[in-house]
């Protein structure tokens, strides 16, 4: 009774300025334990013989009253949603069978507030802290040089063999970063990682080809296998040349390098990047010329065609662990471990939850799910 | 200069001597029914330094000295008596030398990893001491590279890089680098520097023309002729040529020594793996050889390259691992704690690094007291360790090597340059050097090698007890069959035979069981406990063996299944070191380490007591 | 294994010594056979040819190596300031020239036809071989240096580190068993050679390096305050050129182990008076010891000898060089002539030795001992 006494101030303190507060008698609070806000609950008092319940509603500086959903039956709870911090009135309208207005009213105006904190993100929050902290404390131990452990990767450590074979062949190195521009995350790790080979190139003296399909890669190759000289303190050894563009055609550009494969007859060629169809006809003709050959790629589709055709394959997270990998950058390196570590929890999380789920117990889910 | 040479089936006698930088050693091998035998051995100071200057001054005093043990006439005058007339002389005169610090070289190829590691193989294979390599990626700055070389002041140079028709530019820039260095020999200021090139046969005119004039080059077949394969045979062996012809001659006396030899005089350590090598072809094994001496410690190998199957040799020197000269170097590298971690007392650290110490500057000391001697082990268990692991990753597969795949790699993707040495597969492991040779009990260097080199499954252990295998090794290359006989019969002191199984259980779980048919009728049925070490007492005959692992565990045919074959026992007897292996752990707690070392040393009777 | 024992140090109180001066390459030599010379005269001269510095010019120039004759400015021998155009491209109508600059100051030594390569030498280096000590030249090795001979007082250390240097002797501690502490060095010592008794503390060696001492001479020194010194482990006794400001010479051995009587007296008998030191050591084939040298003022002749090494006997005054009765001195009792069996349960050879500061009589393998040679 106690929202009766409350309307019954209300209404002495509106006086006739509200009119037709009637038996409907709605109510609209901003709803309990909404982190975000924005929910409203609006109550309404069944009014005899009503057939239906219109509900309309009005925020401040409208002008006209929205109508919003009609209901048979007010057994249900109400939930609206309005925007933060306008004030919104609500309006129910009672009809019959025959929609005449059997009675009206309007809400006071309710105003909803998002909480400073989201307690149901908790899980979230907690979890971000943690996978930071994670993150941050193998950088940290990384740069403190203490030793830290990374899978050999027979592909990588080939990174240098492939660059020594061609220096002792006195042949090139031939470098594809992938056939999409710049927007694909594949052709940037592909560039990236031809700022390492470049090094390489550098420090072994020998020759580097970098045929591109698209101009912006060709900049950006340009630039960072210039830079890769450059910190190698070779600039006399660098020439813009080495990375040239032949054409955007998918099908013409392979047929460009193959075409440089079968002149150049290079000791090692690197196939790092997004591939399509063409995958197959680069590595075959790569194999054919005794090249060693190391891929990369992302597509799912395209590994089984490299593994088969070339030396040695980085698949997936590999490909995109290639940078951190052979730059030796303590940052990458423990960003790389505490993400690992992070995989490895969440893995663990998904096993018990499955494990619990089907055993019945359903505490471990509702962790989850505050 | 034509020698008289006596047909091999003829040979009734051979006199080998060995000169090395503080002795002279000879021994005398005779016919002796069907077999070929050491029959007395002798030994003098080396005279190559002042006031003597001529080394075939301490050749003949140890000749003497066998001379006069043997009671037969092998000396007239100065000559060397041959072939045998009677009692008198002997059919064969052969020598090694290592004296004047052996056979120093500087190695260059292109690639750090592939023909610059082609080319030290080939000079340490030919037992030389390689002082540095250089390579066009080794990271130095070219006047780096040319200030190294004039610092080193070698005896010899080996230039390599290039297969054949590969880079001509590399190859030719190393050719100037020497060519600007023009460096000088160690020996003698008034002979060019002898150079080798063994690369690139499409760079060879370019070479001559550069170091043609300033140099005395020899041109011999690439020892990298294309990546896949090596072929270090012509370039070893011009590699002895010159040691004879240059560093040799250079050396007092040496003229002389070589006039009386009936083959060519070999470094010490060449000598040492041709006879691993020539052991291990004919018994189709794998051998593991060391030679931890004052300065250096030499790890000879021969183990099966999996992808062909071949035999393959590999030589390392650790140049600054030894037991006198270098042991301070021994602490500096192993550090302290891995050394305090055999020792099974309580040392003081200042006190301990001062002993040290004062062994690197008066090297010719002895240990007293038990506590010297156990202290000394446990730098020789470090050395060993350590040159081994620089064995290990110097005895690889070749880099730069094309693959070939199948889908099924996809996840498993094996790379080039793994070792070739499988602890597994060993079947023989050779030990010589004072502190193996001498140790007061031969349980104690059984325990060291099997400490240091931490050997899998089953492995024979052996040393060489008066470091005959460098003479051995030259008569090998006139008459293997005699050298064969006598590294067998007299060379090698069998020690017996270590089981290790691989893999780890809890302390004091069952870990293998081991049943022994033993001589005399007696068995041995016992399973041992993780983390124990036992020894069965046997003498060098056959004794059938079923050695039956836990789960889990490999004993040489795969986790957990047993073998049954056939081993032998020794001067020591079959050890069976149960502690484990990948890893082999000793317990972090000083107290319980302690503990622990002296129950296996009185398991495996290390000590009298 | 008749000489198992390592002969013992040299400590000289007047001997004949000859010094062999050699250059390092081959150049002139200053003095004549039989000329006076002072340790500061130079009695040797070369150049070292200065380092070399390769430079890429075909690839700076974007030719072809073997074109580059054509683009050569400067020819084979020529002397080159730093900055100086070595090699040009001609361009189009004399615009887009492209040109190589020498890095260094030098000469063009050569350029190669296959690599592109031009390789400059810098000057060379002087070098000034200094007598090192007072003596007459007794012999010159033609275009490679001189022996100088010369009378002298002559002690040899065990260990040492840091190369030649030369200071008037200061004696620091009273008796041969004392610690030479750091509290002992003053400024006094500056351009001295010091000489201290049993043992010398870490923080000594640093005040004495930092007032500018020469040289220190003493009995032992901790082997791990070496690292200290020089920054790292030396591993292998092969020293003589670490980067220290002060030579030092350990003369028994690592430890506390006082300095040898005969030693200390003869150094302090030449307090005052100039020394020429040398930390170089070498303990391989070819055996080098740090030495001291007090050049003695009388004209050097050839009649006085060093003593012959003479083996061990009894009544032989020895010291033991391993522990235990590490350091200590004795007298050899008794040489029995069978291998004996030690506690290690090695065989060798051992002699009976009493030994003087705890009056009794052990046996000790003879590879233990040192003749304490005295003359």
């Amino acid at each position: 009774m106690k929202r009766n006494g409350f309307f019954l101030i209300l209404s002495l303190v509106m006086g006739a300025a509200v009119p037709l507060l009637g038996a409907l008698d709605p109510v609209a609070v901003p709803k309990e334990g909404e982190p975000e806000g924005r929910i409203v609950v609006l109550n309404v008092n069944p009014v005899d013989q009503a057939f239906r319940y219109d509900i309309f509603q009005k925020s401040e500086g409208e002008k006209d009253w929205n109508f919003i959903i009609s209901y048979t039956h007010l057994d249900e709870e109400m939930l609206f949603d309005i925007n933060n911090g306008v004030p919104t009135r609500f309006k129910v309208t009672a009809l019959d069978k025959d929609l005449n207005v059997l009675e009206e009213a309007v809400t006071e105006p309710v105003v909803t507030e998002a909480m400073w904190f989201n307690t149901k993100r908790i899980v979230r929050f907690i979890a971000m802290i943690l996978f930071s902290g994670i993150i941050l404390y193998y950088i940290r131990k990384a740069r403190q040089m203490k030793e830290i452990y990374l899978r050999p990767i027979a592909g990588l450590k080939a990174f240098e063999e492939a660059v020594g074979r061609a220096t002792e062949m006195g042949k090139s190195v031939l470098y594809v970063p992938g056939i999409m521009d710049l927007d694909q995350v594949e052709t940037i790790s592909g560039v990236i990682i031809l700022g390492h080979v470049a090094k390489m190139t550098a420090r072994y003296e020998a020759n580097l080809n970098v045929p591109v399909s698209r101009s912006l890669v060709m900049e950006a190759a340009r630039e960072i296998v210039n830079e890769s000289y450059l910190s190698e303190g070779r600039p006399d050894l660098f020439n813009p040349d080495m990375v040239h563009y032949y054409t955007d055609d998918q099908f013409a550009f392979a047929a460009a390098v193959d075409g440089i494969m079968l002149r150049e007859k290079p000791a090692a060629v690197f196939l790092q990047g997004k591939f399509y169809a063409e995958s197959l006809i680069l590595a075959e003709t790569g194999n054919s010329i005794g090249a060693i050959q190391i891929a990369g790629t992302g597509s799912p589709s395209q590994i089984p065609f490299f593994v088969t055709a070339c030396d040695y394959t980085l698949i997936g997270e590999e490909f995109f662990a290639a940078s951190a990998y052979l730059g030796k950058d303590p940052k990458l390196l423990g960003s790389i471990k505490g993400q690992d570590i992070i995989k490895g929890a969440i893995m663990i999380t998904i096993l018990l939850g499955v494990i619990f789920e089907s055993l019945g117990f359903t505490f471990f889910k509702d962790i989850f799910n505050l | 200069m034509e020698k008289k040479t006596v047909k091999p089936e003829n040979i009734q006698s051979i006199l080998a001597t060995d000169c090395g930088s503080t002795t002279t050693k000879a021994i005398l091998i005779e016919k002796q029914g069907d077999e070929y035998r050491l029959v007395t051995r002798g030994e003098a100071p080396t005279t190559v330094e002042a006031p003597f200057e001529d080394v075939t001054k301490g050749v003949l005093n140890a000749v003497k000295e066998v001379e006069e043990l043997r009671g037969r006439t092998l000396l007239n005058e100065d000559k060397i008596i041959s072939p045998q007339k009677g009692e008198a002389g002997v059919d064969i005169y052969i020598s090694t030398s290592s004296a004047g610090g052996g056979l120093q070289m500087l190695v260059a190829g292109v690639v750090k990893a592939m023909s610059a590691e082609s080319a030290e193989r080939a000079a340490l294979g030919a037992g030389a001491i390689v002082m540095d390599v250089l390579a066009s990626n080794d990271g130095r700055m070219p006047h780096e590279k040319i200030s190294r070389i004039r610092h080193l002041r070698p005896d010899m140079i080996l230039l390599s890089g290039g297969v054949d028709g590969g880079t001509i530019s590399h190859v030719v820039e190393m050719a100037e680098l020497l060519r600007a260095a023009n460096p000088k020999p160690r020996l003698g200021i008034n002979y060019r520097l002898p150079v080798i090139y063994a690369g690139n046969k499409k760079a060879a005119p370019e070479i001559e023309k550069n170091l043609g004039e300033v140099t005395d080059l020899s041109v011999v077949p690439n020892l990298r002729p294309v990546l896949e394969r090596e072929n270090l045979g012509p370039a070893r062996d011009k590699i002895h040529d010159l040691f004879m012809e240059h560093v040799m001659a250079q050396a007092p006396g040496y003229k002389k020594l070589m006039d009386m030899t009936h083959a060519p005089i070999m470094p010490t350590p060449g000598a040492v793996g041709s006879i691993i090598q020539v052991i291990a072809r004919d018994e189709n094994i794998s051998v593991v050889g060391v030679d931890i001496g004052g300065a250096t410690t030499d790890v000879f190998s021969v183990f099966k390259d999996p992808d062909s199957d071949e035999p393959v040799f590999n030589r390392t020197v650790s140049a600054n691992l030894g037991m006198s000269y270098s042991i301070s170097n021994v602490l500096a590298e192993a550090k302290l704690e891995n050394i305090l971690r055999w020792v099974p007392f309580d040392i003081n650290e200042t006190d301990l690094r001062n002993r040290i110490g004062n062994k690197m500057i008066r090297p010719t000391t002895i240990p007293q007291s038990l506590e010297e001697l156990k202290i000394e082990q446990a730098i020789a268990r470090e050395a060993l360790r350590l040159s081994f692991v620089q064995h290990k990753s110097f005895a690889v597969g070749l880099k730069g090597v094309q693959k070939e795949r199948t889908i099924s790699d996809t996840f498993d993707q094996s790379s080039t340059g793994e070792t070739l040495v499988n602890m597994m597969d060993l079947d023989l492991l050779v030990g010589s050097g004072g502190v193996l040779s001498h140790a007061p009990r031969r349980h104690q260097s059984a325990r060291m090698m099997i400490d240091a080199f931490l050997p899998e499954g089953i492995t024979q252990l052996a040393v060489d007890s008066i470091f005959m295998m460098p003479q051995l090794g030259v008569l090998a290359s006139v008459h293997e069959k005699a050298a064969t006989e006598v590294f067998n019969k007299d060379c090698l002191l069998r020690l017996g035979t270590c089981i290790a199984p691989v893999g780890s259980v809890k302390p004091g779980k069952d870990f293998v069981t081991v049943k022994l048919e033993l001589p005399e009728g007696k068995v041995f049925n016992q399973t041992i406990p993780f983390g124990d070490m036992i020894l069965i007492e046997a003498p060098y005959t056959p004794v059938k063996a079923e050695i039956i692992p836990v789960r889990g565990v490999d004993v040489g045919d795969g986790p957990g299944n047993a073998i049954q074959t056939t081993i032998y026992g020794g001067l020591v007897g079959i050890i069976i070191d149960a502690r484990g292996r990948n890893p082999f752990i000793l317990p972090p707690n000083p107290a319980d380490r302690v503990q622990k070392l002296q129950v296996w040393s009185q398991a495996v009777k290390e000590f009298e007591s | 294994m008749a000489h198992a024992y390592t002969p013992g140090l040299k400590v000289l109180a007047k001997t004949m010594l000859t010094k062999t001066r050699r250059l390092p390459l081959k150049g002139n030599v200053k003095v004549k056979k039989g000329d006076l010379v002072k340790a500061d005269d130079i009695v040797a001269h070369t150049d070292l040819p200065g380092n070399v510095f390769p430079v890429n010019v075909a690839n700076f120039l974007n030719v072809d190596p073997s074109e580059l004759d054509d683009f050569m400015i400067r020819k084979e021998g020529d002397v080159i300031r730093k900055g100086d155009i070595l090699a040009e491209t001609k361009g189009i109508f004399g615009l887009f020239k492209s040109s190589v600059k020498s890095p260094v100051a030098g000469t063009l030594d050569s350029y190669s036809k296959v690599t592109g390569q031009a390789i400059i030498r810098e000057n060379p280096i002087p070098v000034n071989i200094h007598a090192y000590i007072d003596g007459v030249i007794d012999e010159v090795i033609p275009e490679e240096g001189v022996v100088i001979r010369t009378t002298a007082a002559f002690v040899q250390g065990i260990f040492g580190i840091g190369g030649e240097r030369r200071g008037a002797i200061k004696i620091l501690t009273d008796k041969p068993g004392d610690t030479l502490t750091a509290d002992l060095i003053d400024d006094s010592c500056k351009g001295k050679v010091l000489v201290g008794g049993a043992f010398m503390t870490l923080d000594a060696f640093k005040k004495a390096e930092k007032i500018g001492v020469e040289g220190i001479i003493v009995g032992g020194f901790n082997y791990k305050d070496i690292k200290d010194i020089v920054g790292y482990d030396i591993g292998v006794a092969i020293t003589g050129e670490e980067p220290v400001q002060t030579t030092l010479i350990v003369t028994e051995g690592f430890g506390e182990i006082p300095m040898a009587e005969q030693t200390f007296n003869l150094l302090k008998d030449h307090e005052e008076e100039v020394a020429s030191i040398n930390g170089a050591t070498q303990i391989r084939a070819g055996v080098i010891r740090p030495e001291v040298i007090i050049c003695l003022d009388e004209i050097a002749d050839n009649k006085i000898k060093s003593a012959d090494v003479k083996g061990m006997d009894i009544g032989t005054v020895v010291r033991v060089i391993r522990a235990p009765y590490f350091g200590l001195l004795g007298e050899v009792t008794e040489l029995p002539h069978a291998l004996q069996k030690l506690e290690s349960g090695s065989m060798a050879r051992v002699a009976k030795v009493k030994i003087y500061k705890q009056n009794k009589e052990v046996m000790l393998p003879r590879a233990n001992l040192e003749i304490y040679e005295t003359k």
